[in-house]
């Protein structure tokens, strides 16, 4: 974006820019105006997300428990409490790593249905259509209907699986922690997939044919056109369909929530799902609000990592 | 051979489709089933279809204790405001954000966009202490509020990337001709914002319609969404296969066809105006 085409005041007439106090005054009004169009939408946010954050720290060096005796002032021991916690660093750990794993998953699938979707065949948009519809579909449902059909005692998957012969026993999805994570990052790669070869279809359309065609003439085999060709085009479409999954994904509650509630055990808990129990089932307010306030910290250097991400590879965060 | 290999690549598009489709597919098949095979092992392929489930399901005639067909008004009702608060709030923002200069601005943008990142399993438990503190549980502003500013972060950043490719000499030469700014921004810019507006409403309703953890937590019936009531036919006592199913489709429905009428205006959006 130029300057040429920002606003620099309203109504300015020919002729009256561009001595000094007038300038000033039209700056004012700019400001004026700028911060006067964002207030109502900055208003929703701070109250959404910096008073919340307040509370947190209000609370996380108190004692305060929504069912138990008084409140009154702990120090760091929430924090203490935290941090000395092994299931809050399993959890942690758990985070990331669903983060990572489906995501990864998500990008690269939906790179090769973006492939597949990208072939012009009779009935592809009709296919495109009906591929993106589980991005539709609202967590609960698609995690309840993969609780009932992954479930081992009345479940199809298990069902079909033995009756075909591949399998002997039935697989005990909720469980083995193994197969409780295969479950729950395949509800999100089903959930996700169509997602990421949506953005990343958009951006093979937007491949000139050119380059490709000249390529061709060169010779270039189909997997070198890509990788010098395709691939490089698509990395804004990439970094864009990676920053906005990976947020997501952080912010997983209801599809694990619902699927195996963390279980069995604490294998499947994320930090959000820990949130949940410590603060709405124990109702210790005080450590959920101290992990709460750890967790804004982390994701706080993520986003900040995503951000970067963004900026390197597309110009979308460019003023 | 060349034919061969085309054909090969459509039988594993379709099949794969298939797999994709198969856990929607398995709902809506489980919802026209006759109550007493919807559980049968090995699966009944052959059966008279019923829509007995929906009309319960629709008219209250379930175990729960309230009418889905009210909890689906409620989950309307919040979509609705939720959207529609978030538009009327988003757009100036994102007119500020493509159009004026000021300082402050990028940091600014950049800041909303950061917002994106606060999860929700973090600010409930702040706000349902303000919530009850407020007497405001259960009532449709504590899930209409935080919903429209789940989704501002999104909403601003898309429709800001739509105002920027709006040519500016067009506003310039309403500005000459004398138009005041919010004669401008209604009768100019909104027009023009409309493809933008419609990505944003989709992405924005569609995440009030489906989210679950604020209106598990905040509410108890008189502003419960269809999502927590759909997981309600599941319980210690055993599952509702039918209700569950018939629930599920009446709520998922109308967001599948909204996506895929609106598959373009979404990807638009949600590709910041990457795709030219």
């Amino acid at each position: 974006m130029t300057s040429a085409t920002e606003f620099k005041g309203m109504a300015v007439a020919p002729g009256q820019q561009g001595t000094f106090p007038r300038r000033q005054g039209v700056q004012a009004r700019a400001r004026r105006l700028g911060w006067g169009l964002l207030a109502p939408a900055l208003i929703l946010l701070l109250v959404m997300t910096v008073l919340p954050t307040i509370y947190l720290v209000y609370f996380a060096f108190r004692h305060e428990n929504l069912l138990g005796s008084g409140s009154h002032f702990v120090g760091f021991l929430n924090f203490q409490r935290v941090l000395t916690d092994p299931t809050v660093w399993w959890d942690l750990l758990s985070t990331l790593q669903f983060v990572v794993i489906s995501v990864s998953l998500e990008l690269g699938l939906g790179l090769l249905l973006a492939l597949m979707l990208n072939k012009r065949l009779p009935e592809t948009n009709l296919v495109t259509a009906l591929f993106i519809l589980p991005l539709g579909v609202a967590p609960v449902v698609s995690a309840l209907v993969f609780r009932v059909l992954l479930d081992p005692a009345y479940g199809w998957v298990d069902f079909y699986l033995q009756s075909w012969g591949i399998i002997d026993q039935p697989i005990d999805f909720f469980g083995d922690p193994v197969w409780a994570w295969v479950a729950v990052i395949a509800l999100d790669v089903w959930q996700w997939t169509p997602f990421c070869a949506l953005i990343l279809l958009a951006g093979l359309q937007g491949v000139p044919a050119e380059p490709k065609e000249a390529a061709m003439l060169d010779g270039a085999s189909n997997l070198r056109l890509f990788w010098h060709i395709v691939l490089p085009l698509l990395r804004p479409f990439l970094a864009i369909a990676l920053v906005l999954r990976a947020i997501e994904a952080f912010k997983t509650f209801a599809s694990i929530f619902v699927l195996t509630g963390g279980g069995p055990g604490n294998s499947t808990e994320v930090i959000n799902l820990d949130l949940y129990r410590v603060a709405l089932q124990d109702f210790d307010i005080g450590a959920a609000s101290a992990l709460g306030i750890c967790f804004l910290l982390v994701l706080a250097v993520v986003m900040q990592q995503l951000l970067n991400v963004l900026g390197r590879n597309t110009d979308i965060l460019e003023d | 051979m060349r034919l061969l290999r085309a054909s090969l690549f459509r039988l594993v598009l379709w099949a794969l489709l298939l797999i994709t489709m198969f856990p929607l597919l398995w709902v809506v098949l489980t919802s026209i089933k006759p109550a007493d095979i919807s559980q049968a092992l090995p699966p009944v392929w052959h059966f008279h279809p019923t829509l007995a489930n929906y009309r319960n399901v629709l008219g209250g005639n379930t175990y729960t204790s309230q009418s889905f067909s009210v909890l689906l008004i409620h989950s309307a009702v919040v979509t609705v405001a939720a959207t529609s608060l978030g538009l009327a709030v988003g757009i100036p923002a994102a007119y500020s954000l493509a159009r004026v200069k000021f300082r402050g601005k990028r940091f600014t943008a950049n800041w909303i966009l950061s917002t994106i990142m606060f999860p929700p399993a973090v600010s409930v438990v702040p706000v349902f202490i303000i919530a009850s503190r407020l007497g405001m549980m259960d009532t449709f502003p504590v899930l209409i509020i935080p919903y429209a500013a789940f989704g501002l972060p999104m909403v601003i950043w898309m429709l800001r990337s739509y105002i920027r490719q709006i040519p500016f000499e067009i506003e310039e030469a309403a500005l000459v001709d004398g138009a005041s700014q919010a004669a401008i921004l209604r009768h100019v810019v909104l027009p023009l914002l409309m493809p933008g507006i419609v990505a944003a409403s989709l992405l924005s309703g569609m995440l009030a319609w489906n989210e679950f953890l604020f209106a598990l937590t905040l509410t108890r019936s008189a502003a419960k969404t269809a999502p927590v009531g759909i997981s309600e036919f599941t319980n210690m006592y055993g599952t509702q296969w039918g209700s569950l199913t018939a629930a599920a489709t009446v709520t998922v429905a109308p967001i599948l066809l909204a996506t895929m009428i609106l598959r373009r205006r979404l990807v638009e959006g949600m590709t910041f105006g990457a795709v030219k």
